[in-house]
């Protein structure tokens, strides 16, 4: 189920703060977030955020399409390499 | 044989049922359409009249987003969702569920027909 509108967007407190420090200072300097459940505010497009994704800091370049969504999206967490190939047609 | 909303001719089905024949009219919209235009269920669309037809074609080009320009849209949210790279465009690219389903089993609609591993046997005794 949708999250009520009258509720407004849900972000943590202190990413604000620290996108008003990044804006202030000097230009491509990557936030580093642990908070994926962050929804990706209009303030934030074009800042680059550094989105933890329980491994790496994974860089998301935020644009403005991206604004709603949440951080997580776009930081997978899953790493899928591909099925390995059939032991018996190694063995032969 | 009745053309509306372009390449759509429907036979000579009921209208109710004709009518679902266009991309983007489904059961629900079909029944919203006979009921404002007073179109009786059981009528079939030969036997409509011409100016019925035309009132159906009005609607349906001023109320409905059908055919091409429905798979345009519907085409343009799936690229704007790959562009940026989320989680459901990701999905989108690999052709797997977009909304969390299991992969284990299932997903056949997305994952298309089912292909064999080659070289797995069952043991036989």
């Amino acid at each position: 189920m949708a999250r009520s509108i009258w509720k407004g967007p849900f972000v943590d407190g202190y990413l604000l703060g620290k996108a008003d420090a990044a804006r202030e200072s000097k230009r491509s300097e990557i936030i580093k977030i642990w908070s994926r459940r962050s929804t990706i505010l209009p303030q934030f497009v074009g800042l680059t955020f550094g989105v933890y994704n329980g491994k790496k800091f994974i860089p998301v370049q935020v644009s403005e399409n991206m604004v709603g969504h949440k951080f997580g999206e776009f930081s997978p967490t899953r790493t899928f390499t591909g099925h390995s190939s059939d032991k018996k047609a190694k063995r032969g | 044989m009745a053309r509306i909303a372009g390449v759509n001719i429907p036979a000579n089905k009921r209208v109710l049922i004709s009518l679902r024949y266009i991309f983007g009219i489904g059961p629900s919209n079909a029944k919203v359409i006979c009921e404002s235009l007073k179109i009786p269920e059981d009528r079939r669309v030969n036997q409509l009249t011409d100016e019925e037809i035309m009132k159906i074609r009005e609607v349906v080009d001023r109320d409905y987003r059908v055919e091409g320009d429905l798979r345009r849209e519907e085409a343009m949210n799936k690229k704007r969702l790959m562009d940026m790279a989320c989680y459901r465009g990701l999905r989108h690219r690999k052709g797997l569920p977009v909304r969390g389903q299991r992969t284990h089993t299932n997903a056949r609609t997305r994952k298309g027909k089912a292909v064999a591993i080659a070289g797995k046997k069952k043991v036989t005794k």
